[in-house]
């Protein structure tokens, strides 16, 4: 079976985020990219997939030439051969253009029989893109997976997914697109035998220009700005403004046992009288 | 401006969801910016008589989409379903609460009618172009973007909870029945759902959480947290250093890699204050800390703190609130 794996980089989790100059993009001066985190999960899943049932893991990613050292992340991990997608106007291009342009990509392979990718992307803070994925592929979903069964001889897969006050069990036919939740495996560190491995497995790089649009069934309309269904104007970094009011003993920072009792209450006044928020 | 849709939001037992209020509250105050109607729009099996309780928000009409195969949730034909709608009635705004399931189906409406989708807004406004204006955080909760929709139909935004205060307001809530065709949907099967009665209420929609974090300790002191959080009837959350250290389970966690809530009164116990944690509960209205170190993070980002042991900080305080009621 064949599996692609839509992988995305992301600002390492403990990045400081700041406008750039243009004021609607973030300044990537000295920012450590990362594979996003529950696309780890993804590719973790697919190579299990593999180990268990023999598969063909495609990395599929998109963005900038700095994207390449995610998605040699990912095939470090066990991914068999990489797609890497790269759009001049990346910058200027949404969710719904990113996911035409993924689609087209996807389709133009053919017979890939499932789809995993992470449940969300941490920097855009939204798992939105493989979804409409699947429906420009007009394939059924299973989002927030918890538990991936692939049954190959029937082409089926099942899985158990999270949704508002419990779980449910889902039978998706192939193809299909599962997104993964934190939980569902534990993903392997990159080794470094893998990391050097990585580096010899076959890439394919796509620069949509206007020779491969053709290919991909598109049009320079649906790419960029024009494609785009929004645009981002502006990138603020809120300011933390809270009144940090800190109760603490009359001896030293801690307030100590026989002063609890006061500063419970204390406390509970504040948040009744001065906040009015119990 | 046509019309502005409302999704609403139903539990499993099909009361409607508060969050449905908070969005009409949005949607009447974009429709006083530019005139239009204000719908709301049900999909599911039956509806019931719902359209008093969306009329006294502001709906003045009711789209009832009702149709067997929207019994249970399934994305793609709860897509079909809506698409098909939106096509026929051309609205220009379609709002919905970001719950699970709007986060799950929306997506696919948006490439179904070549509509654009902002998920998780903290506002709406107009631009000046007539379009649809949005903000809401971007990368991890560390920014927050100012987005306009280009001039597409259908606009789709999902609004994060607790954003907008509910207001109510007049609307005539006349019902409109809508019959669509749902394709038959071979490829989905949904063989199973367990509903996990809940003690608490849910923390993307809680109106105050509790949080512990390392400090608890344990799966069993975690029960001080359980007590305070219903003394208040708080949601119960945690922090990721509390889930991966094995006390309580992923679904509790509040952060950047977990749950983003932002309830009216945040309280973080044992919790240090990451700028991943903060991430995901940094747009709480009011935040206490309770911490026995004085250099934790959380008392710079926090309105209200403790600075003491919080085993015994939080059964003087659980009582304390017990008292309220």
């Amino acid at each position: 079976m064949k599996i692609v794996v839509i992988v995305r980089q992301t600002p390492d989790t403990e990045a400081k985020i700041a406008a750039n100059s243009s004021g609607n993009g973030i300044d990537e001066n000295g920012l450590k990219w990362i594979l996003n985190p529950f696309d780890e999960f993804a590719v973790e899943e697919a190579v299990k997939i593999k180990e268990s049932n023999g598969a063909e893991v495609i990395v599929l990613g998109i963005g900038p030439d700095r994207a390449l050292e995610t998605i040699r992340t990912a095939l470090a991990m066990g991914g068999d051969s990489a797609i890497h997608i790269k759009d001049e106007n990346f910058g200027n291009t949404d969710s719904y253009a990113t996911a035409k342009l993924i689609a087209s990509k996807i389709k133009a392979m053919g017979d890939v029989d499932l789809i995993l990718a992470g449940k969300k992307w941490i920097d855009e803070e939204s798992g939105q893109v493989p979804i409409q994925v699947a429906a420009e592929l007009d394939i059924p979903q299973a989002t927030i997976a918890t538990k991936v069964d692939v049954d190959e001889g029937a082409k089926t897969v099942k899985v158990q997914s999270e949704i508002e006050g419990g779980q449910r069990i889902l039978e998706l036919s192939f193809p299909a697109l599962v997104t993964t939740e934190r939980g569902i495996n534990e993903p392997r560190y990159a080794s470094l035998p893998g990391i050097m491995k990585a580096k010899k497995k076959p890439l394919e790089e796509v620069t949509v220009d206007s020779v491969n649009l053709e290919e991909l069934g598109l049009t320079s309309e649906n790419l960029g700005i024009e494609g785009s269904r929004y645009k981002v104007d502006s990138i603020d970094i809120p300011v933390i403004n809270r009144s940090l009011n800190v109760l603490k003993g009359g001896n030293s920072d801690m307030v100590e046992s026989g002063e609890v009792q006061a500063v419970a209450e204390n406390l509970t006044k504040l948040l009744r009288e001065e906040a009015k928020i119990i | 401006m046509s019309e502005i849709w409302v999704l609403v939001d139903t539990t499993a037992d099909g009361s409607i969801r508060n969050v449905t209020y908070e969005v009409l509250t949005a949607a009447v105050k974009l429709k006083e910016k530019n005139s239009g109607t204000v719908a709301a729009v049900f999909l599911g099996e039956s509806a019931g008589a719902i359209e008093s309780d969306l009329g006294k928000y502001g709906a003045d009409k009711v789209y009832k989409i009702e149709n067997p195969g929207l019994k249970e949730f399934n994305p793609s034909a709860y897509a079909s379903a809506l698409s098909e709608s939106i096509k026929k009635h051309s609205p220009d705004i379609v709002l919905g609460g970001n719950t699970l399931q709007n986060q799950d189906f929306l997506p696919r409406v948006s490439a179904l009618t070549s509509g654009g989708l902002v998920l998780d807004a903290v506002d709406l406004d107009i631009s000046a172009s007539s379009t649809l204006a949005i903000k809401r955080y971007r990368y991890s909760g560390k920014s927050i973007s100012g987005m306009t929709f280009h001039d597409v139909k259908p606009m789709i935004a999902t609004v994060r909870p607790n954003t907008f205060k509910p207001n109510e307001s007049s609307g005539a809530g006349e019902v409109v029945q809508e019959a669509v065709e749902i394709p038959a949907q071979d490829n989905v099967k949904i063989l199973e759902t367990k509903l996990v009665p809940k003690d608490r209420p849910e923390l993307t929609e809680a109106d105050k959480i509790v949080s512990g974090g390392r400090g608890v300790a344990s799966t069993e002191n975690f029960q001080l947290i359980f007590d305070i959080a219903d003394s208040i009837g708080a949601g119960a959350g945690a922090s990721r250093a509390a889930v991966d250290s094995g006390y309580v389970p992923y679904e509790m966690q509040v952060g950047q890699t977990g749950k983003v809530v932002a309830p009216n009164l945040y309280i973080a116990v044992g919790i240090s204050g990451s700028v991943q944690h903060y991430a995901g509960m940094g747009s709480s209205k009011v935040i206490v800390a309770i911490n026995k170190d004085p250099d934790a993070p959380i008392f710079q980002k926090c309105d209200y703190g403790i600075c003491g042991d919080l085993f015994e900080v939080l059964p003087a305080l659980t009582e304390e609130f017990k008292k309220l009621s």
